[in-house]
């Protein structure tokens, strides 16, 4: 090689791309044309970086900043006061209690429901229609299944007047008047809609499962459990980590349904993170402890998200 | 015939799970339908009279379902584009041109799916307020967008991976640029992905309540869930059949757009290992 450009044959390994026309250059070119590609590559780059840091990440770095100073008047810088509170408030405490509650009942309802409902439904024209009764509230929003719900759960709602009509009055109760009970509901009424999305995941992995694979397995004598156990689940791993990593990050955000149905009351009783970070940033106008709030949560979200990435990249092998 | 004792279970299980959950959606259908007049209180299990369209159209008046509609339209098709169109060019340039610190380049970009969007939305609410994007349409547009970029970018850069680097490679070689290259060979093979991304966008979009009620206060800029939490507040007004009748009507865009790009999605979720 007398010249030092990059013009060799493109095999299969090699991540830069030989100039246009094959011709070896001077090197000057060459890194003038290596150059005007970065220009392009940013240009091609530019508009999502520019959006996601100017309103996302920037937002980001300044809440942590306010989270560190006082609400009063001048807001003075505060140190952590922000943050103990988390020890000293009940409703903070109460909202990380219900958050914790909302990461399981959302993790595992519909991770359950989901797959149990995926393998449980054939191409039998009566399982692809209840798979249908399932989907069906997925395509609703939260603010719609608030509505839906709150009819449901009110005191002369649906849940009550089944209730009373079986004889069961002592049950009837309002729903969403007393914890832990209001959180829970509010938490069945999530996972009414979001299994939904589950059942579709499933499907897809259950589709890329080889039948062969099965025919085997079934050669070999194992039972419809042990063909499940054994084959089935190890199979749909990468679906499996895909729901649980979306239903736990839907889990810890979740805003629209609470907001709707209870704006986190009676009193702060079921606000989650989420909810009490809008309560006290808007309505109680204490933006530092609002700030405070958002952190704990991103540091949840973060944690929680680690987990389950580490594996996810794992999958792609990058 | 017989069926065997695992089927029948199985088969009950699912009818049971079935009907559990054809339940709320069956009442929100039915007494959507029950005229808002004669409503007396209690929940309707059969329907008795049809009153759809008066209750949709109380409903409509009501919580000015109009404008809202107009723009939750807006905001959902022109954010869900955008973002599936410029997740489309840095997926395409993280993974198909010679770029330095991909890593780094992915990050910056995936992270905003990491972080809760209660994080953004004061600093957000105070920037607004100040650059007088507080309160339009161009504002929220901009927030929807910046806010779908992310994992409309983390799909559209799984899909990407798995496209041939020879295709690329001998079109460079052909002399075409990386413009060229973009829409003539990166979009048309990357299409039923930026569909499904569309898609999922624009549900997203059009189910937000959270920047709706933050960053506006006008009626007709407020988007549809906004309009219908309203709605919801005046639960005790408007009546039930009202309230239920305007939650089915801001969820037909989504349930018709759903279930029509089902098979969209389908496929470029699959799991490319």
């Amino acid at each position: 090689m007398s010249t030092s450009t990059t013009d060799r044959p493109a095999t299969g390994g090699s991540r830069r791309t030989p100039p246009a026309g094959g011709e070896p250059r001077p090197v000057r070119r060459d890194t003038w044309i290596s150059g005007r590609e970065r220009l392009t590559a940013g240009g091609f780059m530019a508009p999502a970086v520019l959006l996601v840091s100017v309103f996302l990440l920037a937002p980001f770095v300044w809440t942590i900043h306010r989270s560190f100073f006082a609400d009063t008047r001048t807001s003075p810088f505060s140190w952590f006061d922000n943050y103990t509170r988390f020890a000293s408030d009940p409703a903070l405490t109460r909202s990380i209690q219900n958050t914790l509650l909302w990461v399981v009942g959302t993790v595992v309802l519909p991770f359950v429901l989901g797959l149990a409902i995926a393998c449980m439904t054939d191409a039998t024209r009566f399982s692809r229609l209840a798979r249908l009764c399932v989907v069906l509230p997925y395509a609703l929003s939260g603010s719609a299944v608030a509505v839906v719900w709150n009819f449901m759960l009110t005191t002369d709602g649906a849940v009550n007047q089944v209730l009373t009509t079986v004889g069961l009055d002592s049950f009837a109760q309002g729903w969403l008047l007393t914890w832990p009970g209001n959180t829970l509901v509010m938490i069945l009424a999530n996972a009414w809609q979001a299994t939904g999305v589950a059942v579709i995941l499933f499907l897809v992995g259950l589709q890329s499962i080889p039948p062969e694979t099965l025919e085997a397995g079934s050669l070999d004598g194992a039972g419809s459990w042990q063909q499940f156990r054994y084959i089935v689940l190890p199979q749909l791993r990468p679906v499996s980590i895909i729901v649980i990593g979306m239903s736990l990050v839907n889990g810890l955000k979740s805003f629209d349904l609470i907001w709707v149905l209870t704006q986190g009351g009676p009193g702060r009783a079921t606000e989650t993170l989420a909810v009490s970070m809008y309560n006290e940033t808007f309505l109680e106008l204490r933006p530092g402890a609002g700030a405070a709030i958002a952190v704990v949560l991103t540091v949840i979200v973060l944690a929680a998200s680690w987990l389950y990435l580490r594996r996810q990249l794992d999958v792609k092998g990058e | 015939m017989t069926m065997s004792l695992g089927r029948v279970l199985r088969t009950g299980t699912v009818a049971v799970l079935a009907l559990l959950w054809l339940v709320p959606t069956w009442l929100l259908v039915v007494n959507a339908l029950v005229p808002a007049e004669s409503y007396s209180g209690s929940p309707h299990w059969f329907p008795t009279e049809f009153g759809l369209f008066d209750n949709m159209s109380q409903a409509w008046d009501r919580a000015n379902l109009g404008p809202a509609f107009g723009n939750s339209l807006l905001y959902s098709v022109v954010s869900a584009l955008a973002s599936a169109v410029l997740a489309a060019g840095a997926a395409f340039a993280t993974i198909i041109m010679p770029v330095k610190h991909r890593a780094l380049w992915f990050w910056v970009i995936y992270s905003g799916t990491l972080l809760p969007l209660q994080v953004f939305i004061r600093p957000l609410f105070l920037s607004y307020a100040e650059s007088s994007l507080y309160d339009t349409q161009f504002g929220l547009v901009l927030i929807y967008t910046a806010i779908a970029i992310p994992f409309a970018f983390f799909v559209m850069r799984n899909y990407a991976l798995t496209l041939p680097k020879e295709v690329v490679e001998a079109a460079r070689l052909d002399g075409a640029s990386w413009w060229r290259l973009f829409w003539q060979i990166h979009v048309p093979l990357t299409r039923s992905a930026m569909i499904a991304v569309f898609v999922f966008q624009f549900v997203a979009v059009w189910n937000d309540l959270m920047f709706g009620i933050t960053l506006t206060t006008s009626r007709n800029i407020r988007p549809v869930m906004a309009a219908l939490a309203d709605l919801q507040g005046n639960y005790s007004n408007v009546g039930p059949p009202v309230v239920l009748a305007g939650a089915l009507l801001v969820s037909l865009p989504t349930l018709v757009l759903f279930f029509s790009a089902q098979r969209f999605f389908i496929s470029s979720l699959k799991i490319h290992r």
